[in-house]
């Protein structure tokens, strides 16, 4: 995984850096201006951590803001404002010792009320945070969101300024990593009251207790900067005095500006990607998102196992992130994405890989289609591919029809590529026969994948049903939810089961390739949650 | 004309009004929600945060609500911008695009009118084919095409011009350019042919036996009379270009209002679709209204009222 040999590099050169300090050469490897001109894809359209929903702002927010872990290299929970914690014996209660010498960019010191404050305020209905479904587990959360009970009932007590007891009413094995996501970070109340309906929509309007402070953002313009917080208390570790960002929508300008010096990093398009696959600085980012065919067994013929497995094993799916995608992209091994989880050494992705719901056998594919089509009583099979309407996803389509009707006599499919939103409606009514949907973890943990295809989830878009499954679920969040191997085992066996029945067809992982200067070294870069933490990053000379 | 005028008013009201009703209705019939996060929270929670918004209620009301907001010059707030007002958004974002619109007019026009007058003159010369070709070039190749390539050799090779950005004049430049060759390429080809008809006629035949110079015949009396048919084309395509233009914008960089109204529709921020479509609706029934009078300037002969008042 490029990404962790980019990371890797960086820990190295990070390290003899520190080794070479403490041999007295002092400026040996950092460069004497220590400023970081990053580009971003999209506007920065909120820093009201309540209420973001978009990467660029929970990026942004992560950088500028702090809440009681940080989360480091391979999402690794790193010191935040939490100096101490201790979790119950039952693992529904945590106590946080707060560290007493965090402050708000206003002058006021980080205390445990800011946190109680801030995850009341995210999950009053009155707030609409889009993200406050995270806060589900934790005491009255879920019948505060439903407007039943008062916030104030919410499971988050400050005890004193520096103490912070949070209760749950369900095991939530994740919940350290869900602290580092900043719907999860303190606010400050006198400035959210202040600013009023301002608050969080320009730079002046917004107080920081992160590493930066967000500066030069009107709210809608194409550019900002972040300056070294001088009141962080762990100010000596950050090495970047600013890190400018600027929008450029378009790879082929950011490349552009990129070979002028002018930015340090940009994103490459899949052609782009494609001519320079033998750059040395290439630095593929692995998304956590997985793209798969969903069927709609609602319908009889998807509940069809035959048809499923053939529709599969049909689909060159190397073939199709090499030439087709070409944007670093690669095949998904199940449905929760490699990189996102380990245990002992060993990715999830592998534990609970099944090869032969991944692998392209086109005569066994035959063998189960005519057999399928025999159990319907049908010699033919009319199949709706729905899909977005990007490029990416019109190649999608495109490629699976062709593999389809190429290989498997009476399949006839019609493709309809829509807009985003009508291709969630559509799923969600059920008017579909195979959508190509992806889905991204919110934080480093397989459930944030295995949830989806739970009886009940709403979201379960396809109908797909298992009892064993289900149970394996529930299982890995009650009885087995503190014992790690157990819960670890569970979710195993859960993605096998969805993978050998192909309740979906998993087709690839989602990456961006960018350009990375390779002076630019300690860019902490995580799939799930927030992805850039820019914290350690330094410019070597 | 005063009269004239406040029907011309008042028709431009309700050609507004009409505008904001039927783009109302088509709008909420698009599905899904405006909520970006939609994909992962659930039915009860979608219906929550309708409740909060007023998105629950019968659509009737809520277009009565939209449009008593509007009266008193509430446009609401953006949802991809939380708790940002759509009035600022567009505020904040229009002056990039109607001065890079503006620009690319004003040199397309100018410009055209001078090869496009060149080339009547020197009709059916070597000059008026070049003319003629490089029009079609420029009317052929899409701007964003000739965008990338000034970039690429303009700015990146040769560091004349910033390679993307808004700041000072410079650059404004290359974005100019390409936004400004489409027009130009219009106005060229217009101006020739208008020019070619004029320049057949009789009284051009009497200005020239009168002795004027060949300047004074082609700028008082050929090119005059030629600019009526560009008059028509000129306005709404102003008002096109000073909302901007997407591609241009996003090729440069320019913190202009093209890309925001393309993204608003689609993620159904349904009051951003409205605020854009009526401030381009409205800059369009103005510079309707505007071209008729200057027709009349142009050309008396084209009154704007029966009674000529």
């Amino acid at each position: 995984m490029k990404i962790n040999k980019f990371a890797k590099l960086g820990t190295v050169v990070a390290l003899s850096s520190v080794f070479l300090v403490a041999c007295g050469s002092k400026s040996s490897s950092t460069a004497s201006k220590q400023v970081l001109n990053w580009n971003e894809s999209a506007e920065l359209p909120t820093m009201d951590l309540s209420t973001a929903t978009d990467v660029v702002s929970f990026d942004t927010l992560n950088n500028t803001n702090e809440g009681l872990y940080r989360l480091g290299k391979d999402s690794k929970i790193e010191p935040g404002i939490a100096t101490k914690t201790q979790v119950s014996n039952d693992g529904m209660k945590y106590t946080f010792t707060l560290r007493k010498n965090s402050k708000w960019s206003n002058g006021q010191k980080v205390t445990a009320k800011d946190f109680v404050y801030s995850w009341q305020r995210t999950v009053n209905p009155k707030t609409s945070s889009q993200y406050a479904y995270l806060f589900s587990g934790i005491a009255n959360a879920d019948d505060i969101m439903n407007g039943k009970k008062a916030v104030s009932t919410l499971g988050i007590k400050a005890e004193g300024n520096y103490k912070l007891v949070v209760t749950l009413d369900k095991k939530l094995p994740y919940f350290k990593l869900l602290m580092g996501f900043p719907v999860f970070f303190p606010q400050n109340e006198k400035a959210v009251k202040e600013y009023g309906s301002k608050y969080g929509t320009a730079s002046k309007y917004m107080v920081y207790n992160g590493p930066f402070e967000l500066t030069k953002w009107t709210g809608s313009n194409l550019s900002w900067t972040l300056k070294k917080n001088s009141d962080y208390w762990d100010k000596k570790n950050v090495k970047l005095s600013a890190i400018n960002f600027k929008v450029n929508k378009s790879t082929t300008t950011s490349y552009n500006l990129y070979q002028s010096g002018k930015l340090d990093e940009t994103n490459l398009s899949a052609e782009q990607a494609k001519q320079l696959s033998n750059s040395k600085q290439l630095v593929t980012r692995k998304g956590a998102s997985t793209f798969y065919l969903q069927y709609n067994q609602t319908k009889k013929e998807y509940q069809n196992a035959n048809i499923r497995k053939a529709i599969s094993l049909v689909i060159d799916r190397k073939q199709f992130v090499n030439k087709v995608l070409g944007d670093g992209s690669t095949v998904a091994k199940g449905l929760a994405s490699t990189g996102l989880a380990k245990l002992n050494g060993t990715d999830f992705a592998d534990a609970a890989s099944v090869k032969s719901a991944v692998a392209t056998n086109r005569a066994e594919a035959k063998k189960l289609w005519a057999k399928g089509l025999k159990e319907l009583g049908v010699t033919s099979l009319d199949i709706q591919l729905l899909s977005d309407d990007t490029d990416k996803a019109k190649d999608s389509t495109a490629f699976v029809q062709s593999q389809i009707e190429e290989n498997l006599s009476g399949a006839k499919v019609s493709v309809s590529n829509v807009p985003f939103k009508t291709r969630l409606a559509r799923s969600v009514s059920g008017d579909f026969g195979i959508v190509i949907s992806g889905w991204g973890a919110d934080f480093s943990d397989p459930i944030s994948f295995l949830d989806l295809f739970t009886s009940d989830n709403s979201q379960n878009n396809g109908k797909w049903k298992n009892t064993e499954y289900d149970k394996l679920i529930e299982a890995s969040k009650t009885t087995d939810a503190a014992n790690t191997t157990k819960r670890w085992n569970d979710l195993v066996k859960a993605q096998k089961i969805l993978l050998n029945d192909q309740g979906i067809s998993p087709l690839y992982q989602q990456a961006t390739a960018t350009l990375v200067k390779s002076k630019v070294k300690g860019v902490i870069y995580n799939a799930a949650g927030v992805n850039y933490n820019f914290k350690d990053t330094y410019i070597a000379k | 004309m005063r009269k004239y005028l406040l029907k011309r008013v008042f028709y431009m009201v309700l050609t507004l009004f009409l505008v904001a009703t039927i783009t109302f209705f088509l709008m909420k019939l698009m599905p899904g929600t405006p909520y970006s996060n939609q994909e992962k929270m659930t039915p009860q929670q979608i219906q929550i945060m309708n409740e909060q918004y007023g998105l629950n209620k019968p659509i009737w009301l809520q277009y009565l609500i939209y449009l008593g907001g509007m009266l008193h010059g509430d446009l609401g707030t953006s949802f991809q911008y939380s708790n940002q007002p759509v009035s600022y958004l567009i505020s904040s974002r229009i002056g990039a695009s109607a001065q890079l619109g503006l620009q690319a007019m004003i040199f397309g026009v100018v410009i055209g009118i001078i090869i496009g007058s060149f080339a009547a003159i020197n009709r059916n010369t070597w000059i008026d084919t070049l003319c003629t070709i490089l029009s079609i070039i420029g009317k052929s190749v899409p701007n964003f095409v000739l965008a990338v390539l000034l970039q690429f050799y303009i700015a990146l090779k040769l560091g004349w011009f910033p390679i993307a950005d808004w700041g000072g004049f410079s650059y404004t430049v290359l974005p100019t350019i390409a936004l400004g060759v489409g027009p130009l390429a219009e106005t060229a080809r217009f101006i020739r042919t208008g020019m070619v008809d004029v320049l057949n006629s009789d009284y051009i035949e009497l200005a020239r036996a009168k002795g004027l110079t060949k300047f004074g015949i082609v700028y008082h009396h050929a090119l005059r009379n030629s600019l009526i048919p560009l008059v028509t084309l000129i306005g709404p395509y102003t008002v096109a270009l000073m909302t901007g233009s997407m591609v241009i914008e996003n090729i440069f960089s320019i913190p202009g209002i093209g890309e925001q109204f393309v993204k608003s529709i689609t993620t159904n921020d349904y009051p951003t679709i409205m605020g854009v479509t009526m401030l381009f609706s409205a800059g369009l029934v103005v510079v309707i209204l505007l071209t008729d009078i200057v027709y009349g300037i142009i050309d008396p002969r084209i009154r704007l009222s029966g009674n000529g008042d």
